[in-house]
């Protein structure tokens, strides 16, 4: 802009009427460059990725500091009208032990969720001439059963089974609205059942086991790459319990577990279930791609998401409670099944992409016949609302892991332990557990690295918006092996 | 592409703004009688809570345990209301009808309530301040509490059909007085409540 103005000025020195001409013209193309610069900022901050927030929101998480990531959090979306806003909120609110706030906050979402059924005529016409992101966020079908999932975990934590179950039961509502094959959650179904055997709803139980067996090996391979033991140990030991001896027998063949004795329901034990939030799930990122449309004979450029990083390989984790040392099983691993599930919508993606190039070549070709102005305007509006749609929830972990196991009545102290490759201790949780007799006494953590232990320079704030509770006290206890 | 007259694009915009204008307006409120039905989502609301409150009055005051009580102790009997499950698939308020409840039972003036277990400790702790700080003539001496009679207890369940867009919503709520000391069930009250919700398939 200084070059302008230098060469206006020197041109002003020259001739009056040089400069009449230059003061309409320049400050016409001054204030459209300016408008156009603009316009353009408008543009990339109104559509700055999700993908690259949820970048930023999850560095606190990393370096041993939820808090942070809640303070960037609450910062966005503070009317709570973006679902995945609201998941992400709920999440970290619970990482850092506000139990409450995270349902409060993931009520919001499930409304907001419900008020996003049936189809938008505007949102649709919207998303094949803008772009993807104009469509309203209501979450995969597996995060909107990991929400019911959470809210469960959250209540859990808060002692009221009672509104645990509620969580199950909507999730139910959820995946019979959904039709003839409804989408099955394994994990869903195994804490449904593990809420129901705390109840004391040993039928129940049964119930949600057998179904959760069934999806982990229907679904086996593609969704759930393991099935783990601890289901099939679950499924006998309940069939035992409800003396289904058939049925029991059948599935110990199934399972070629024949030496399996389920134990006895005694009032002198009581259960310890460990569910640990591993890692974190996988971000969506922006690719473009040119493909050729037959129907204007040319190749186009389209935004679509996909996850490029690959797996992360996480620490082994195991459970250590009186001098016993048992491996945590994956249950639910989000990570293939939020790339599963963009895979599943891949190809509507691409259509509705395909259908907007055509769309936006077309207003561009006919801006560039009226004006080459237009025309330009058009194309740098067309490039810059060319945008994948990465929204998904990436606060997440990478999997949930599972160990139950059976302990004498009174207090245990229990340590969840992470160990690298070389079969080094890296990190521990610590926490003292009081185990009732016939009941299950749940721990449920959030971990993502092994925090090294001092790092000098960092200092932290706890006073993030929402936050509640002592959160420097995270009730995990680390300790450097 | 071919280009439609021009006074028709310049409408477009305009409808476009109008559709924003029209999705983003103000709240409107206005106030309504409150037993008015207002069914909006089809989940459990104020209604329902009404309707489960009627119907329990009508039955518990009618029925014969009460004379009998009566007849037998030549007193009103005294109600505790304990844990009312909700084993439904909503979050349910279950106070709302419960207080309904036991507002009509006290105004009958032929039942008596004893406050709950959470209510009871916070009187006990007034009472022993009184102890400490009250004159003389308006002290409360403790153990002098009524024991109850009877113990009120009940669940929520429901059961749900539902297809895609289109529900079928069943709940039932039994509500139980149980006689102490004995455990005999003195009353079964129950109240069933059925609606069907119908979800569009389309928004703007």
């Amino acid at each position: 802009m200084t070059a302008i103005r230098d060469g206006y000025y020197m041109l002003n020195k020259q001739s009056p009427f040089f400069n009449r001409f230059l003061t309409r013209h320049v400050s016409f193309f001054l204030c459209l460059k300016v408008s156009l610069v603009l316009a353009l900022g408008v543009f990339l901050q109104s559509c700055a990725s999700y993908g690259s927030h949820a970048t930023t929101m999850r560095d606190g998480l990393l370096i041993g500091h939820p808090e942070l990531s809640l303070a960037i959090a609450e910062e966005k979306d503070k009317d709570l009208e973006e679902v995945v806003s609201s998941l992400d909120k709920g999440m970290l609110r619970r990482i850092n032990n506000n139990y409450t706030g995270s349902n409060q906050v993931f009520e919001v979402a499930k409304q907001e969720i419900e008020k996003l059924y049936g189809f938008s005529v505007t949102e649709n016409l919207a998303s094949v001439t803008i772009n993807e992101t104009m469509r309203g966020y209501e979450g995969d079908r597996y995060e909107q059963l990991l929400l019911h999932a959470y809210m469960a975990m959250n209540y859990i934590q808060l002692g009221q089974f009672d509104s645990a179950r509620v969580e199950m039961l909507q999730a139910n509502v959820k995946m019979m609205e959904w039709g003839d094959e409804p989408d099955e959650d394994a994990f869903l179904r195994y804490l449904e059942g593990m809420i129901y055997e705390s109840l004391g709803e040993d039928d129940s139980a049964l119930i949600s086991y057998r179904k959760a067996y069934t999806v982990y090996k229907e679904k086996g391979g593609e969704q759930y790459p393991v099935m783990p033991e601890r289901i099939k140990k679950d499924l006998l030991r309940m069939l035992a319990w409800q003396g289904l001896w058939n049925e029991y027998k059948t599935y110990k063949k199934e399972f070629d577990m024949l030496d399996f004795k389920p134990v006895k329901d005694s009032n002198k034990f009581g259960e310890l279930v460990v569910i640990l939030n591993n890692g974190l799930a996988p971000i969506r990122n922006e690719k473009a791609l040119y493909i050729f449309s037959p129907e204007v004979q040319q190749n186009l450029r389209v935004a679509f998401p996909a996850y490029d990083q690959p797996k992360q390989n996480l620490y082994l984790s195991q459970i250590s409670v009186n001098d016993k040392q048992l491996r945590l099983e994956t249950v639910e691993d989000i990570d293939t099944l939020a790339r599963y599930s963009l895979e599943q919508d891949m190809p509507g993606i691409m259509a509705r992409a395909t259908a907007r190039a055509v769309v936006k070549y077309n207003t561009q070709k006919t801006a560039s016949d009226n004006s080459s102005i237009a025309g330009l305007l058009m194309t740098v509006t067309n490039l810059a609302t060319e945008r994948a749609d990465t929204r998904s929830w990436t606060t997440l972990p990478q999997e949930i892991q599972l160990q139950r196991v059976l302990l004498p009545v009174g207090e245990h102290e229990v340590q969840i332990q992470f160990v690298n490759a070389a079969g080094r201790i890296v990190d521990v949780i610590e926490e003292t557990v009081a185990i009732q007799p016939k009941r299950q006494s749940f721990v449920i953590k959030h971990w993502n690295t092994p925090i090294p232990k001092s790092k000098p320079g960092l200092k932290v704030s706890a006073e993030g918006p929402g936050v509640q509770g002592d959160t420097q006290e995270t009730a995990v206890a680390r300790s450097a092996k | 592409m071919n280009l439609h007259t021009p006074t028709r694009n310049q409408y477009l915009p305009l409808l476009f703004g109008l559709m924003f204008l029209l999705a983003g307006c103000n709240p409107t409120v206005s106030r309504v009688e409150s037993d008015t039905v207002t069914d909006l989502s089809g989940n459990w609301n104020d209604t329902d809570s009404r309707l489960v409150a009627q119907e329990m009055i009508q039955d518990v005051l009618s029925r014969n345990w009460l004379s009998k009580f009566n007849r037998d102790k030549g007193k009103a009997p005294t109600v505790i209301v304990g844990t009312v499950r909700n084993l439904s698939h909503e979050h349910i308020n279950t106070r709302t009808f419960i207080a309904d409840m036991e507002r009509e039972l006290i105004n009958s003036g032929e039942v008596e309530f004893v406050a709950s277990a959470d209510a009871r400790e916070e009187v006990r702790s007034e009472v022993k301040d009184q102890d400490l700080n009250a004159t003389e003539e308006s002290r409360k001496a403790m153990g002098n509490e009524v024991g109850a009679d009877f113990m009120l207890q009940g669940s929520i369940n429901s059961i749900v059909d539902a297809v895609s867009g289109e529900q079928a919503r069943f709940y039932q709520i039994d509500l139980t007085l149980i006689e102490l000391g004995t455990n005999r069930k003195v009353w079964v009250g129950q109240k069933k409540i059925k609606k069907t919700v119908e979800k569009g398939g389309f928004r703007l």
